[in-house]
């Protein structure tokens, strides 16, 4: 089996893969367990009546995850399995194979309070690192194959469609890999950085949704794009790094956010205690001050801890670290914070009990699949599911026999793109070209006009710009430059597709806004928007999503005025 | 490791060792440029691991807060867009940014720029292009610690009984996060295949879970034979440069030391012998430590002895007679209190 991704799904989908007896082999563009979205787990949210929580509790995480997190475009069936798994299985299953959840020096297990709470591996706000780190080693000691810094540039089929391999790069030596398996999982993740602010990591460029789409596989709520709100705001590598903005463990205070004229307009722990993650509640605020002229979305408003002492934050968080870095007074002074894309909700459309997608042949896992957005405990749940999944289809799966024909088409098109003769711009400049648009034309606002707009972009972009592309080097060793221009057109595609599926929302919806249609609309848009490959291009379906635990309790309102 | 310094009004700053003698805390390096200001830029570049290396300069423009990774990303951008240099996380988390400034090794997200910067691999790893290394040879030796845990008793259930104040070394080893600058920075490292050193890095890995209460003793054992530990001869390069702040020295390989003097003591014969004798004797008696180390099979190398007793590097007859300085009180009493290793 081939897992593409080494992040917490294709980890946990490898290691459920080896423990039922089927041989994976990861394919990671990074380092398994070191790149992608997974290390930036902050803290673990507890689920279910696990550490003495409440029913409340139980059922405030619930709430919190189908309504703030995924504004009720998720299925809760799937959702209320999954809080089920990770109460039962994940946290001793994690424990028990040595992550450390942190302790105080009694021996109590340290929790943010509140209305949900949370616990931290080692320490919060880095919890991502020893979680992924212990995966990485799990993976060693079970023996699984890796494929590391080895990009997946293209699905293979077999002759009726089904797939059954992948064609990688290796990028250090530059040498062309083929593998064949009975059946491939996607698991490369949430984060596609397509924006000129993105919490993506160096090797994101949405080559999931890109590979995914092109072998046929149906997508969903593409549109769907999470934003962090205080992100820090320079310098740009630190784009990423976010005053976290979730109850702290350990205290009863949160960060707080203040607009230019000095005024607190957010504060997670007073404003809206139900949204532990309240990335969506922020983006709102934020919105009003941006429209009072009092911050921009791009910088322009502060946020820190002044109101709370050093040791306060700094006992069990990681969250003084970056102000310090900058040679700044902890905590009395605030950072200049922005707006950064983050997740994106939507991806690879999936059947949520096996996450089977609707080719043949491809399994997805985690933060690619368009069934609900990020934590990383979900993205683990994925993986369990799509090993089971695979495991009970394993008969019908014959191993993949040479497609000679896809391999050769493949090998051409990645030679061309080296040894391309191109006068024109370098692909790291084209990205930063198309993720301006991104960001200007399809970013925190839009609407059909400037969506249109980014539509003309794009295929300026596809049309002029890709095929004169020019690289400074053409060795295969260690040549990013030539990953970058792989990695371009995977984005060109998935911006298109993300573009048109702005476009056919016709609401307003938790961090979707359209300045056009600022309404949610309950009535007509509590459905999937599902985009579907058809002959000569696509089309849209709309599919309405069951609402068995938690309802929306209006039908058609403002989008600001929604909490979530 | 650091130096406390209480300011007039008692507050009070720790700086890092190395840090204080360059007078360049770090609100002063945040704030020396203004927007705009060219800094001068020298990458090391080699196309591949056998080619001869070459300097390139370039003219960066300052921007806010800018972090060395800024600064390579603005020459991939605008000036070599064929430099090669790896980084996936860019805010501390992945560690594979690492190189080397100045001669420092930094990680390029974490570090402020400074005016005139050389850029370099790290050291003591093979170089694949320009500032990538091979991480390879560390990964191996990582692998080979079998840095998990291998419980002696059964999982109870969740949560585990188990303390903070227990947890403290391996809680600080848990920051780490693989970004090999103090295996780069290492001397004994740097020494090559002359030692079986496993290096800072992988002995911090390892840490994790060698210093958790929870492994098991033999597992701790069998995973300390392999590191060549007492090959590290404290020189504290590595806590000096750990981006993590991790005080590699004091609080991970100093404890695995004791472990392994506790677990595995074939290994810790020269460090015991040492002790032992300044515990006797008050000062290193360096004759009594060679006969104490290696019996005597020592008296086979009786042409170097007489070389050394010549130029008053041993003194055999005060070996032999077993003379201690004033010291051997003081010496006896450091060596024997019960936090001592």
């Amino acid at each position: 089996m081939a897992v593409i991704g080494g992040g917490a799904a294709g980890c946990y989908a490898a290691l459920n893969l080896h423990k039922l007896g089927i041989k994976p082999l990861i394919i990671c563009k990074g380092l398994t367990g070191k790149s992608g979205a997974s290390l930036f787990a902050g803290n673990l949210v507890i689920s279910g009546r696990a550490l003495g929580n409440t029913e409340d509790n139980a059922r405030n995480t619930a709430e919190f995850l189908i309504k703030y997190h995924n504004q009720f475009l998720i299925d809760q069936h799937w959702a209320r399995r999954c809080g089920e798994w990770l109460e039962r299985v994940y946290y001793p299953e994690l424990e028990e194979a040595g992550l450390y959840f942190r302790r105080d020096d009694a021996g109590n297990m340290v929790t943010s309070p509140g209305k949900i709470r949370s616990i931290a591996a080692n320490v919060q706000g880095n919890s991502g690192v020893p979680f992924m780190d212990l995966r990485r080693k799990q993976i060693i000691k079970a023996n699984i194959p890796r494929l590391e810094e080895t990009a997946a540039t293209a699905l293979l089929r077999r002759s009726d469609g089904s797939v059954g391999g992948v064609f990688c790069l290796d990028t250090m030596t530059g040498e062309y890999i083929v593998v064949l398996a009975r059946a491939v999982i996607l698991a490369t993740g949430y984060s596609d950085r397509l924006h000129a602010r993105s919490t993506g990591t160096r090797e994101m460029s949405a080559d999931g949704i890109a590979l995914g789409w092109r072998a046929g596989a149906t997508l969903v709520n593409l549109e769907m794009q999470w934003w962090h709100t205080n992100d820090i705001a320079d310098p740009p590598t630190w784009q990423r790094m976010q005053v976290y903005p979730n109850p702290m463990l350990g205290s009863e205070k949160s960060a707080r956010m203040v607009n230019s004229a000095g005024e607190e307009f957010f504060n997670q722990q007073e404003d809206d205690p139900l949204a532990f993650g309240p990335y969506t509640v922020q983006l709102k605020a934020l919105a009003k001050q941006v429209r009072a002229g009092k911050a921009r979305y791009d910088g322009g408003y502060y946020a820190g801890f002044d109101h709370c002492d050093a040791a306060e934050v700094e006992t069990y968080t990681t969250y003084g670290k970056a102000y310090r870095q900058l040679g700044l007074d902890f905590p009395r002074q605030l950072v200049e914070t922005a707006v950064t894309a983050h997740y994106r909700q939507g991806g690879i459309d999936v059947d949520t009990a096996t996450m089977r997608s609707s080719v043949p042949g491809l399994y997805v896992a985690g933060g690619v699949g368009g069934h609900s957005n990020g934590l990383i405990g979900l993205a683990t749940y994925d993986g369990k599911v799509v090993a089971d999944g695979v495991a009970a289809d394993l008969p019908r799966l014959a191993l993949c026999e040479l497609p000679r024909q896809e391999v050769a088409r493949e090998e051409e098109r990645l030679d061309a793109l080296r040894e391309t003769a191109g006068d024109g711009l370098v692909p790291v400049k084209i990205k930063e070209k198309l993720r301006k648009v991104m960001w200007d034309k399809a970013g925190v606002e839009k609407d059909a006009a400037s969506l249109r707009s980014a539509l003309g972009n794009i295929e300026e972009i596809r049309l002029d710009l890709l095929p004169r592309m020019r690289l400074a080097s053409h060795a295969r060793t260690a040549n990013y430059e030539w990953l970058d221009a792989i990695d371009v057109v995977n984005m060109v595609d998935a911006c298109e597709l993300i573009v048109q599926s702005s476009l056919e929302r016709k609401e307003s919806r938790g961090p979707f806004f359209r300045r056009d249609l600022p309404q949610t609309d309950n009535k007509h848009w509590l459905t999937a928007n599902v985009l579907q490959k058809t002959g000569n291009g696509f089309r849209f379906e709309q599919r309405p999503y069951e609402l068995p635990f938690f309802k929306p309790d209006f039908i058609a309102k403002d989008n600001l005025e929604v909490a979530w | 490791m650091s130096i406390v310094q209480t300011a007039a009004d008692g507050t009070t700053r720790a700086f890092r060792i190395g840090q204080t003698e360059r007078q360049d805390s770090l609100r002063a390096r945040n704030a020396r440029f203004t927007e705009g200001e060219l800094l001068k830029v020298r990458v090391r570049r080699s196309t591949d691991r056998s080619a001869g290396a070459t300097y390139q300069d370039f003219d960066v423009p300052y921007r806010k807060w800018m972090r060395v990774l800024d600064a390579l990303n603005w020459i991939a951008e605008n000036a070599a867009s064929d430099l090669a240099y790896r980084w996936f996380c860019g805010s501390k988390m992945c560690g594979t940014c690492a190189l080397r400034m100045n001669g420092r090794e930094v990680l390029a997200c974490w570090e402020a720029v400074e005016p005139v910067m050389v850029i370099e691999p790290l050291r003591n790893l093979p170089v694949v292009r320009d500032l990538v290394v091979d991480r390879a040879p560390y990964e191996r030796k990582v692998a080979q610690l079998e840095p998990w845990l291998e419980r002696a008793t059964p999982y109870p259930q969740f949560p585990e009984p188990l303390t903070h104040a227990s947890m403290k070394s391996a809680s600080k080893a848990l920051d780490c996060i693989g970004c090999m600058c103090c295996y780069s920075a290492c001397p004994v490292i740097g020494l090559g295949d002359l030692t079986d050193f496993a290096g800072p890095a992988p002995l911090v890995q390892l840490g994790q879970t060698a210093l958790d209460p929870r492994n098991g003793r033999e597992k701790v054992a069998r995973s300390l034979a392999q590191t060549g530990i007492f090959n590290c001869v404290s020189c504290y390069k590595c806590e000096e440069v750990c981006p993590a702040g991790i005080p590699i020295v004091s609080m991970v390989i100093e404890p695995l030391k004791a472990k392994a003097a506790a677990l595995v003591p074939h290994m810790a014969k020269h460090a015991l012998a040492l002790r032992a004798v300044v515990a006797a004797r008050g000062r290193v008696d360096p004759g009594a430590l060679v006969l104490r180390v290696q019996g005597l099979r020592a008296l086979a190398q009786l042409p170097r002895i007489v070389r050394l007793w010549l130029r008053g590097k041993v003194k055999p007859l005060r070996t032999l007679l077993g003379t201690k300085t004033t010291a051997a009180g003081a010496a006896r009493r450091l060596l024997t209190r019960g936090d001592a290793p």
